[in-house]
This record gives structure tokens, C-alpha cells and sequence, in this order.
């Protein structure tokens, strides 16, 4: 028997149509598409500080598992959720440990001596490595089918404007930290910039029509020929900018693809300063943002760094008045700083539980189902836990179908190195590699239990 | 078919004898055809004085009144390149690629030359009765001009059906086709109309250059105005330890260039070599337009801010093991000083700490990398400015300057990238600072932001807003737009592409002192009145009489944004403004490399600057120098006349510092530093730029000198005579086939022909007076061991003939040179003004020219007189 080559295949197969299939047999994304190709994409989230392991982690490990009240946001989204204990940061060398909780993160390789003195340990410069999200953005762009025009985008919420180790986690390669845009505005201009010119420019032209006429009077009759080309010329461009507008209008209402026009641009809130109370609106913005590009294809890797390592933001909103890091240091025994820090990840989550909402919420472009069947979000934090700096069981939690992983499951690894889960995320997306980062943590290859 | 009466008939008949009898004339003259013939026709077409085959790219594309066919023209490679360096970089042996045609023989007279002449006198014995000399019409016979847009060969079929009205048959095939080629060259055509046109100021758009300038004016004014300092270096505070506490500040001093390596050992007394921090701030002073890469080296921490406060550039706050190269690239505009500051950190650890190295260089356009010189670093931080990064396309440069009297599709996309880019700094810094100004002030209907796009547009449009204008350009904006950011970048976008800022010339509806203030910044800055004296000055129409006009143009004739203009202009007078690469025979020239070419450049433009900025800016010194600038390389290279005239004391001028480093030093960053100093004297060697090295080699080929190159510099540039393009193209004779000719005797030799003498007797003789400088510039007395002969002569515009020897005679002679003043006047109004000095009143270079003369030939009153002269305004109506 031949393989099913879509999703569609299968369905007709089945002998019922492709709108009924959904309903009658509520089916998960089996992984297929259209083309035959899976659109896969993949979104990593940071929030910092560490956990509290005991209101964060199911107890029991499988199918059947009870979320904690920090992943209670997560809750509509069960099915499509996998928790991943067990996993550590195991890498050594310079660098204290927030420095290497983010710098290492997603690179899974030493930091470089540099000058950067922490609270503890010795000091540190760069990574030494490439980040997955940019090695993926690598990957993907070689290869004419996953080819996107970002490659990757990397957003920030509240990230300082300062480039240190704490405030970057991803690397283009040794030495080459990337910054975060966390100015929704300035990702707005990247995203939508032309498109956006283009629409204003069309009105514009047009408002300056009248006064071409106007000054046109003050030329003489010797002088007129130049200025009539160009009154010619703006003339030219703006019918040229309207029917291409037009077109691209025509276009997307004809195959609901989204095409590049004011349509498919977001609309922003207007004015919202980068400040500590806006972060609640801003983070919104930029999921906002996130969603869209993922939509229009723009991009197949995202990352969302929420503040940063030793990140401080003020929870007002949730009638927290100190700093995030600040209160991450109490010990247990502190109880209103432990509450606290429970509502703190909990509001993380609620960020993270927004976006899979979203992705949840819009159909698939082009293919079946909606975004986050074909999307995995992968949220993880610098440390185990905030009070003892520990990178043990870092948080990883992946929400949806991105990476075909066998999702509704809570796992424990027992103490793995994270470079494994690395390669891991390597292979789902087509990509296998032997090793990734420090080769002395890859040596079992991927991790085993996620198909 | 309407008869006519006898007696017109009549005349009509007479008028076709003497038509047949031009048949005779016609064969005699085609029989008589000889080279002789052709040069008198020639000839006599240039003593029409024609100005348009000043120069050679004007032959393509300009039509200017009393040419002949451009076109049909061929041009003479050797010497009509419009880029010597192409020619110079490629052997002569191998022949021109670019060559069009290669012939020996004499040339022919073009047919269509006889053709037109041959019309012209049918013309004037059958047709120009009814029609007018010119073609103009006749009251009594036919009113109408005989002006029209059909082709030749549908004029010349028109012609030979229909004319003359009286016996269409008198005029048919070939005199037909020769009067319609006559007509249709002189006046018919609108190629031709344009050229019978009187000079004109004509309506021109920003050229991407005054874009480029009044965009930065534009940021400019809303902060403190550019100011300029006769100071150098960098201003540099060494702190004890890692931040910058006054009661640890150890050293408070000027550095020359940013160039150390401290290595472990502490960078200055009290210092701890574990732990300090210098902060270096400054400007850095651009003087040409292009694209710069700034290379900061770094052992540790470092970050650097650039354009203006807290516009980072580099941040490596993250001392990491092997990132220790910043590279940036930026384009700058020229006349400006971009302020800066380097903050340097060697941070305290446990581990081991990197020696601790730093160092500041660039890669100027066209040039090499090397340390940023003294001369263009300043040692406070001025004023914010703003570089444009959008690309505009280059505009027509057919007159020899820059014009805007054209617009592509191309220009226009580049004006909306232009708004773009303007539009988010101005969010990002002119807003944001306004708004903080005003964050006391109650803000209803948006005011605080509808005031400051109002300012802004305001100043683009060079006046005030009327009612409508602000309509359109602020209240319609911020109505569409509910963000700030938006609104401003709907109004930046309608206000940078409206005519209103486009062309700087539409402002009858301004006052007096307005137009004349637009004007003055045009001519002087290439941009719009912006230091808030002028816009102060126009606001209260204080620009009206000549004295305050005059005042107002030596108020800015001591600015960078001038000085810049200036300099581009004395490059473009001297033929040297592209020349990116100047690249000689490495055999023969072993050590005349890339880095000599930037010593060269560097010493040109330091000597063009200082004798700018000295007091008399004295226009014969640029003859008559007899020293220039010169670095150890040049001196190595060029000899003893290049050695330092003072290298143990204190140099002469203001802008040389610290003598005692004064040495070229090789870097700790492996970049080589080179400082200028001043020559010593020697007459024979140096006279001004005309013997400099960077003209001499640039005029020259690969391996030998080309005096036809320098001839026609000579002649058309320096005496700004007309020179028309040679009759065919040559190659020029290989060195190798003629291996016992000095270069003297192989262009004598090729130039011999009777037809190639009428020019080349006088671009020879000028060029053979250079014959001592080498294909480098380098002086020689002998060539294959023959004694050189450097004997020339010129033949002035009142036909007396001169004679000199060497170039230190012919300098004497350029200096007190009639034809000499009057051609730079006329290329200085025509760079600074864009427009023809002759629209301007046909006496207006003659006047300019003996005002200059009477000034001692002072260049900064001759930019003053030039900028009153193109700014008056007539008195409001």
C-alpha cells in the first residue's frame, strides 16, 4: 500500500468529505498537508527567574496528570501539551549561573571569558555557539520549500536596552548575540513597513495633487515642461500603487491567503510607551504581531524573550510592587514571596496560554486545521527554580503539533542534558544532527519517548 | 491649386535660377572637399565661440545654442576620456577597448556637414524671404515660425513635395534633404530651439546632493546650529577604576587619534592597571560625501555612541574573548562633524584580564583603512547631525556641474525612501526631545504635536505656511493619523515629495528677504535656511540691501558645510573628484601603491583646505606653491624635495598638533598612522597643485605621461578654452614600437598630420611644459637617457603667444593669466550657483573677474560676490 500523501487523501479514503472530517472525527493534526509537506514551525518563550517546581510540575508522569496552578492557564490546551522534567543545563565554564541559564540556553555551549562579572562565579563574554532558533532559521532558509523571508524573528517583551549576557539568548553564531526588538512599534515597521508606506504613499500622492496644481502657477512657461513630467510622474506612481493595493485586495479575498495589504497588518494601539505597567498590553502586542507574521508566512522560528536573566519587571497589575528577581531570592519559608512568585509564573503562563488561544483561533493558511497544529511553542526559563539558582530541571513545556510530538503527556527524563532535547528539536524539524553544542552532552543523541 | 500672380511667379523663377546655380556651387564645393576645408568649416564654427564643446561629456548630451551636430561627431579617445584613470590603468600597448573607430588616413567632411551648408544657402536665396532669417515668418508672406516636431526624412519629403509653393519641382531630392537637414538643425526641431535659447536660470529640483544637505539642515534645526572649531583631537579622560567619578578622573587631556596599546601596565600615573575606564568625546569632521566604514578595535569593553548623543553605534558593553573588531558601515555627507564618544573599560576580574588595546580608524570613500586623522577629528562633541542613508541616484552632470533639470522614476523613489528615512528619526529623537520640552504644556488638540510639524514643515518649505499649506501638510496628517508616529510619518511623506520643498527656486509667493535667504543657502550650503540667525533674518525681512546681503554671505563662508562645497569644487576644477584609483605599471613604478595614493589625496586636500582657511585664500597660491604637504611615504617615493620642512619642531599652522608624535607610527593595531607636515621649499619641483603628483599621475597612462592629457587639462580647465572633439578616434602610438622616442617625439609624431595640428599645436605645447613630472609625478630631467624638453608655448585668446619652459614658468604664466581668472570664476559661479553664469547678465564674468582681481584674487570674496550675485532679489511687488 502506498503511503497517504495528505491529509485530504486520507479523508477521501475514508469515504467522507473534508469539512465533515473535522467534526465527526475531531482529528488531531496527523501530519500532513496540502503539498505533502508539513508547514512546521516552532516558537521558544523565556520568562526568568525559575519556577516553583512544586506548584509548576504534574506529579504523575503520562497521559493521565493533573495540571498545577501554574500551568492551570494551559489547561484548554491539554491535549496538545507536553511537560518535560528532568531536563538540565548542565553546561560548566564561565560565567554565574543566569549568565549561563540564558546564555546557554538555547546554544548548549560555553560562554567565552569576557568581562562581565555576575553575583557569583567567574566572569564571561559571549556564547561560544549558535543558538537552535538560529541554527534552524539556517537550516530552513537553505532550502527553497521552508524559505521565508525573515527566517526568524526574535521578539522581546520589556527587554532592557542593553546588550549583556543576561539580556541575550539568541546567537547567530560564537560571538554574535542577536537583540530582541521589543518595541512593538519597531516590529511593526519591520513586518509591515513597506506595505504600510506603500498604502500611505497612495494617499499621499493623491492629497498632493491638488497643490502640484497650485504651485504649477508659479512656473513659467519655459520652466513648465520639467515640472510637468513630474507632476506626470507622481501621477503615474500613485495609479500604479492603487492597482497594485487593489490587486493584492482582490487576491486575498479571492483565496483568503493572506497577502501582503493593509489587511493583513495588525492593528496596534496607538502610543504605548515601553514602560514597566504597559508590559501587560505590550506582550499582547507583540504575540499579536508574532501570530500575524507566523500567518503570512514570514517567518517559521520565532522567539519571545519576556524581560530578561535576572529579569525585574514590577507586577503591579497583580498588586505586586517588588521586582520579579528580587523576590525570586526569598526562600520557601517566605510565604507571601512564594504566593507571589506563583502568580508571577502563572501570569507567564497566561502569556504563553494567550498565544496558543491565537494560534489556536486561526485556521491554518493553506492547510487544515488551525496554526497551532502546525506550531509548537516551546517555553522555557534560565533556571530550575529562582532561590537556588539550580539548572536542573529547567522548565520546558511545549504546546502544540509543530513537531509531531505524541502531545497530552507529562514526561521526566531523569537528568538528561538539555543538548539532547536540542537534537531532538533538531530532528523533528527535518534536520537531525549527531551533535548540538558541547558534543560531551550529546552523546545518546535525541532524547527517546517523544513520538 | 491657388495661382499666383505673375509677378510672384516671376520672382519665384529668379529665385530658382539662382537655386540651379547653387547646383553649381554645390558640385564645385563638393569637389573642392578637402581636409583644409574641413578644418576652416570647423574652425570657423568654433570662433562662434561656442561654449558647448567646453566639455567633452557635453557633447552627448547638452544642446546649447551654435553647435554643430554633435552626433556625427567622432571622438578622439586619446584625450576625450571623460575618466583618464580607466586609461591610465590599462597598458597602452594593449590598445583603448572603449576606441569606436580607428583609421590613418585623413578623415572625410562629414556628408551631413555639406548637407546643412549646402541648405543654408538654398535657404537664404529661395526660402527665406517668406519664412524669416531664422525661420521666424515674414508679415507679408507667411506669419508662422517654421517650428515643428516632424523627423528629417518627413520634413525632407515635405519640402520636396510642396516647396517652395510657388514650383514644388524647383526643390526636390537633394536640395530638398539640404535644406530640410539646415532647417531642422537651426531652427526647425525642438533639439534645435532649445539650443537658440538665450542662457537662462533655469527651474531646477534639489539635486541629490542639496537633498542630501538640507535633509541635515532640516534635523539640524531644531538643535544647537553646526558650529565649526580650529581645534584637533580627541578630548580623552582617564578615570581610575570603572566609572567615571570626578574624584577618580586621573588625566584630563587632548589625544591626537584614538591609537594605544596599554598592554597590562596602567594607561597613565594613578591609575590601576586592573581596573579603569577612559572616555574619549569629540567630532568627527567629514569633508566628502560617500560612504565611510568606521572600524573600532577593542580588547575590552567598549561602546561608542555616533551622530549624536545616545545614537549607539557599537556595543561591546560585553568584553568577550575574540570579538575585538567593530566594523560600521555609514554614509556620511560632507561639511559636517558628526559628534561622538568612546567609553573603554578594563574591567576587574578574577580571571585573567586581555592586554588592553584600542584603536579608532576609518575607510574614507575610495580610500584605505587608516588611523582617523587629527586633521578630521575635533576635540568637542558639536552639534547632533543627522546622516542620510538612502541612496539617490546621481544627476546629470552634462554642463560639467550638478543639475536638477530632470526627474526619472528613479529620483522619485529615491525622494520617498528620503521621507521614509527622515520620518523615524525624526520620531525617534526631534520629537521625542520636542515633546519633553514641552511636557508641561497642556497638550489639547494635540497642539504641542501639530506646533512641531508645523516648525518643521515650515523650514522645509523655506517660509512661512499660508492657511491652505498648513491645511494639507499639518492639520490633515494629524487628523488621519491617531498615532504620533504615523501622523509624523504622513507629514514628512507629503512634505518631502511636495514641490513646495523639491524645487527651491518656486517661492515668488515669500518676501524679499526669504527668497534671497533661499537663495544665499543654495548657493552656499547646496541647502535651505536653517541656523536660526537666517530664518530670523528672512522672518524679518532683513535681507534686502546689498550690505546686509554681503554680510550674510561672509557669515557663511567660514562654515564646514562652505569649506566642503569648496573643496569639492577645486577637486572638480581640477579633474581629481572621481579619481578612486590611480593604479601605474608595477614594474615601473614598484612602490607607487594604493597608500601613496592616499597620501596624495590626503595631501591635495590639506593643502586645498589650509590655503582656504588662510586669511587671503589667495587663488595664485594654487600656481605657485612652492611646497605641499608630504608624508614620510611621499618623501620616500618623491625624493628630498618632500622631505619635512620641519620634522624636530612645532609645525607652522594652527592645525598641526603635537609636534612630538608628529611621525608616522606604526599603530598597535597594525593600522599605519601618517601625518602631514609641510614640504621644503623648491621652485622647480613644486609649483601649487599644477606639479602635484595626484594631477600629474592621474593625467598620465600606465607607464608614461600623456602630455595630450595634461594639454587638454591645461587648455580647457586652467584657460578654459574650447576645444573640439578630434575628427576620428586613435589609438596612441605603443612606447614598444617606437622604443628610441621619448614621449615627446612619439606624440609629436602622431600629431604631426597638418589636420591634427590646429588643436593639437596647442594641447602639446601646453602638455610638453609637464614633461618633467613622470607617469607618477615624480620629477625627472631625463627620458631614455635624452635631456627632457619641457619647452611649451600658448597662444592667447588675443592671439599673442607665449612661451615658457618647465612647469615652474608655465605656472608663472597661469598665475597672471587673463584666460586663467576667467575660467575659474566661471566654473566656481557655475559649481556653486548651478546655473550659467551668462543668465545671469552677459557681463556678469567679466565683472566677477576683475572684482576678483581687485580683491587680490581672493577665493572667499570671490564666493561672496558669487552667492550676492545669484541671491538678489528684485523688490517685493
Amino acid at each position: 500500500m502506498s503511503p497517504q500523501k495528505s491529509r485530504r487523501d486520507f479523508i477521501r479514503n475514508l469515504g467522507i468529505s473534508g469539512a465533515a472530517a473535522n467534526l465527526v472525527l475531531a482529528l488531531p493534526s496527523l501530519g500532513w498537508d496540502v503539498e505533502g509537506q508539513k508547514k512546521q514551525r516552532v516558537i521558544f518563550v523565556f520568562s526568568p527567574n525559575g519556577v516553583i517546581p512544586k506548584h509548576f510540575w504534574p506529579d504523575e508522569e503520562g497521559e493521565t496528570f493533573e495540571l498545577k496552578r501554574i500551568l492551570e492557564p494551559l489547561a484548554p490546551y491539554k491535549d496538545q501539551l507536553l511537560t518535560l522534567r528532568g531536563i538540565d543545563n548542565r553546561i560548566k565554564g564561565d560565567g554565574d549561573g543566569h549568565m549561563r541559564g540564558i546564555g546557554c540556553l538555547l546554544t548548549g555551549v560555553e560562554l567565552f571569558p569576557g568581562d562581565v562579572q555576575g553575583g557569583s562565579d567567574t566572569p564571561a563574554g559571549w556564547s561560544m555557539g549558535i543558538s537552535i532558533d538560529q541554527h534552524l532559521k539556517n537550516q530552513l532558509q537553505t532550502d527553497v520549500a521552508t524559505r521565508t523571508r525573515f527566517g526568524s524573528l526574535e521578539f522581546g517583551v520589556m527587554v532592557p536596552d542593553r546588550a549583556d549576557t543576561w539580556t541575550r539568548w539568541s546567537y547567530a553564531g560564537p560571538n554574535q548575540p542577536v537583540a530582541p526588538i521589543s518595541d512593538p512599534y519597531q516590529m511593526f515597521n519591520k513586518l509591515y513597513g513597506n506595505i504600510q508606506n506603500r498604502v500611505m504613499l497612495a494617499s499621499v500622492l493623491d492629497d498632493l495633487s491638488e497643490d502640484f496644481k497650485k504651485i504649477e502657477k508659479m512656473v513659467s512657461s519655459e520652466d513648465r515642461q520639467i515640472f510637468q513630467q513630474h507632476v506626470d510622474l507622481v501621477r503615474a506612481v500613485e495609479l500604479e500603487l492603487k492597482s497594485e493595493l487593489q490587486q493584492a485586495k482582490d487576491k486575498q479575498a479571492a483565496d483568503s491567503t493572506p497577502a501582503p495589504t493593509d489587511h493583513a497588518v495588525p492593528q496596534l494601539p496607538p502610543n504605548v510607551q515601553e514602560q514597566n505597567d504597559n508590559m501587560p498590553l505590550i506582550s499582547r502586542m507583540q504575540t499579536d504581531l508574532m501570530v500575524n507574521s507566523l500567518m503570512s508566512d514570514f517567518t517559521r522560528v520565532a522567539t519571545m524573550q519576556i524581560t530578561n536573566s535576572v529579569g525585574n519587571p514590577r507586577m503591579r497589575w497583580l498588586d505586586i510592587d517588588e521586582g520579579h528577581h528580587t523576590i525570586s531570592h526569598e526562600p520557601d519559608s517566605n510565604e507571601d514571596a512564594y504566593e507571589q512568585l506563583i502568580k508571577i509564573n502563572t501570569w507567564y503562563s497566561e502569556q504563553v496560554a494567550y498565544m496558543a488561544k491565537k494560534l489556536k483561533e486561526t485556521p491554518e493558511p493553506g492547510g487544515d486545521g488551525n496554526m497551532l497544529d502546525h506550531t509548537t511553542i516551546i517555553w522555557t526559563n534560565e533556571l530550575g527554580k529562582g532561590n537556588s539558582h539550580t539548572r536542573n530541571s529547567i522548565p520546558f513545556v511545549m504546546v502544540g503539533g509543530g513537531l509531531g510530538f505524541k502531545t497530552g503527556r507529562s514526561l521526566n527524563f531523569g537528568n538528561q542534558p538539555h543538548n539532547r532535547l536540542l537534537l531532538s528539536i533538531n530532528e523533528a524539524m527535518g534536520h537531525p544532527e549527531k551533535t548540538f553544542g558541547n558534543p560531551d552532552y550529546c552523546g545518546d543523541g535525541p532524547l527517546t519517548g517523544l513520538t | 491649386m491657388k495661382l499666383l500672380p505673375s509677378r510672384e511667379r516671376g520672382e519665384h523663377f529668379q529665385g530658382s535660377a539662382a537655386f540651379r546655380l547653387s547646383r553649381k556651387i554645390r558640385v564645385k564645393l563638393l569637389k573642392r572637399s578637402s581636409l583644409q576645408q574641413l578644418h576652416c568649416m570647423l574652425t570657423a564654427i568654433e570662433s562662434i565661440k561656442t561654449s558647448f564643446f567646453r566639455s567633452f561629456s557635453r557633447t552627448f548630451c547638452s544642446v546649447r545654442r551654435g553647435s554643430c551636430l554633435p552626433s556625427l561627431v567622432p571622438i578622439c579617445l586619446i584625450a576625450w576620456s571623460p575618466n583618464l584613470s580607466l586609461l591610465s590603468a590599462a597598458p597602452p600597448a594593449a590598445g583603448i577597448e572603449e576606441e569606436t573607430e580607428t583609421r590613418s588616413g585623413p578623415p572625410k567632411k562629414p556628408h551631413d556637414q555639406q548637407l546643412v551648408e549646402l541648405g543654408s544657402q538654398i535657404y537664404k536665396q529661395s526660402c527665406q524671404r517668406c519664412h524669416g532669417k531664422s525661420g521666424q515668418g515674414s508679415k507679408d508672406h507667411y506669419e508662422r515660425a517654421l517650428v515643428g516636431d516632424l523627423s528629417l526624412g518627413s520634413l525632407t519629403k515635405l519640402i520636396g513635395r510642396t516647396m517652395p509653393e510657388e514650383d514644388p519641382d524647383a526643390c526636390v531630392g537633394d536640395d530638398a534633404a539640404a535644406v530640410a537637414a539646415y532647417i531642422h538643425a537651426s531652427f526647425y526641431s525642438e533639439a534645435a530651439r532649445v539650443r537658440n535659447r538665450p542662457p537662462r536660470v533655469a527651474l531646477s529640483r534639489l539635486t541629490g546632493q542639496q537633498l542630501r544637505q538640507s535633509i541635515a539642515d532640516l534635523y539640524g534645526h531644531f538643535n544647537k546650529p553646526p558650529a565649526t572649531s580650529d581645534q584637533r583631537g580627541v578630548k580623552a579622560s582617564y578615570y581610575n577604576g570603572t566609572s567615571r567619578k570626578s574624584e577618580e578622573l586621573r588625566i584630563d587631556r587632548i589625544d591626537r587619534v584614538i591609537d594605544f596599546d596599554f598592554g597590562a601596565e596602567p594607561p597613565g600615573e594613578g591609575i590601576d592597571p586592573k581596573s579603569y575606564l577612559i572616555h574619549w568625546e569629540g567630532s568627527l569632521k567629514v569633508d566628502r560625501t560617500g560612504r565611510y566604514q568606521i572600524v573600532l578595535r577593542s580588547t575590552c569593553s567598549c561602546m561608542m555612541d555616533f551622530g549624536g548623543r545616545n545614537r549607539e553605534l557599537i556595543d561591546n558593553h560585553v568584553q568577550s574573548e575574540g570579538r575585538d573588531e567593530f566594523r560600521r558601515d555609514i554614509y556620511l555627507t560632507a561639511g559636517r562633524a558628526y559628534p561622538f564618544e568612546i567609553s573603554f573599560l578594563q574591567r576587574k576580574r578574577k580571571t585573567k584580564q586581555p592586554p588592553a588595546r584600542i584603536s579608532l580608524a576609518w575607510i574614507p570613500p575610495g580610500g584605505n583603512e587608516s588611523l582617523i586623522p587629527t586633521q578630521n577629528l575635533i576635540p568637542e562633541q558639536l552639534a547632533d547631525s543627522f546622516p542620510l542613508q538612502a541612496k539617490l541616484p546621481p544627476d546629470d552632470r552634462s554642463y560639467g556641474y550638478d543639475r536638477g533639470t530632470s526627474v526619472s522614476r528613479q529620483w522619485d523613489e529615491s525622494t520617498t525612501v528620503t521621507a521614509i528615512e527622515f520620518a523615524e528619526i525624526v520620531i525617534a529623537e526631534l520629537y521625542s526631545k520636542y515633546r519633553h520640552r514641552y511636557r508641561n504644556e497642556a497638550d489639547d488638540n494635540r497642539s504641542v504635536l501639530r506646533r512641531f510639524i508645523a516648525e518643521i514643515v515650515a523650514v522645509a518649505f523655506r517660509g512661512k505656511l499660508d492657511d491652505a499649506a498648513r491645511q494639507l501638510y499639518v492639520d490633515r496628517p494629524i487628523t488621519l493619523s491617531e498615532d504620533d508616529g504615523d501622523a509624523i510619518r504622513r507629514a514628512m511623506l507629503l512634505a518631502l515629495k511636495s514641490p513646495r520643498f523639491l524645487y527651491p527656486m518656486l517661492d515668488a509667493h515669500h518676501n524679499r528677504s526669504q527668497r534671497t535667504a533661499n537663495r544665499l543657502t543654495l548657493v552656499m550650503f547646496d541647502s535651505l535656511p536653517s541656523d536660526s540667525w537666517i530664518v530670523n533674518s528672512a522672518a524679518k525681512d532683513k535681507l534686502q540691501n546689498e550690505a546686509q546681503l554681503t554680510n550674510a554671505a561672509r557669515r557663511m563662508v567660514d562654515d564646514y558645510r562652505t569649506q566642503a562645497k569648496v573643496l569639492t569644487f577645486l577637486n572638480e576644477w581640477l579633474g581629481i573628484q572621481t579619481t578612486d584609483e590611480i593604479i601605474k605599471d608595477k614594474e615601473r613604478f614598484p612602490e607607487f601603491d594604493a597608500n601613496t595614493v592616499q597620501d596624495l589625496k590626503r595631501s591635495m586636500d590639506r593643502f586645498l583646505q589650509d590655503l582656504m582657511e588662510s586669511e587671503t585664500s589667495d587663488f595664485r597660491q594654487l600656481m605657485q606653491a612652492d611646497w605641499c604637504y608630504t608624508t614620510k611615504r611621499l618623501e620616500q617615493y618623491y625624493g628630498a624635495a618632500w622631505r619635512s620642512q620641519t620634522p624636530e619642531t612645532p609645525p607652522t599652522t594652527k592645525l598641526e598638533t603635537d609636534a612630538s608624535q608628529a611621525s608616522n607610527t606604526k599603530a598597535s593595531n597594525g593600522v599605519i598612522e601618517t601625518t602631514l607636515t609641510r614640504s621644503v621649499q623648491n621652485r622647480e619641483i613644486h609649483a601649487g597643485v599644477l606639479t602635484h603628483p595626484l594631477i600629474m599621475s592621474h593625467l598620465a597612462y600606465h607607464r608614461t605621461t600623456s602630455p595630450i592629457h595634461r594639454g587638454v587639462f591645461l587648455t580647457r580647465r586652467t584657460l578654459g578654452r574650447v576645444l573640439r572633439p578630434p575628427d576620428a578616434s586613435f589609438t596612441p602610438l605603443s612606447p614598444d614600437l617606437h622604443p628610441e622616442l621619448t614621449t615627446r617625439e612619439r606624440v609629436q609624431l602622431q600629431t604631426g598630420e597638418i589636420n591634427c595640428q590646429s588643436c593639437h599645436q596647442q594641447i602639446n605645447s601646453l602638455g610638453f611644459a609637464l614633461e618633467q613630472f613622470d607617469a607618477t609625478g615624480r620629477f625627472r630631467r631625463k627620458e631614455k637617457n635624452k635631456q627632457i624638453n619641457a619647452a611649451g608655448s600658448y597662444t592667447q585668446r588675443n592671439g599673442k603667444r607665449v612661451e615658457f619652459n618647465g612647469a615652474r614658468e608655465l605656472a608663472d604664466y597661469l598665475t597672471q593669466s587673463e584666460d586663467c581668472h576667467r575660467a575659474f570664476v566661471e566654473s566656481a559661479f557655475e559649481h556653486f550657483v548651478k546655473q550659467p553664469i551668462a543668465a545671469y547678465g552677459t557681463e556678469t564674468a567679466d565683472e566677477i573677474t576683475e572684482s576678483f582681481k581687485e580683491s587680490g584674487y581672493n577665493i572667499r570674496e570671490l564666493l561672496v560676490t558669487i552667492a550676492v550675485i545669484a541671491s538678489r532679489q528684485p523688490p517685493d511687488q
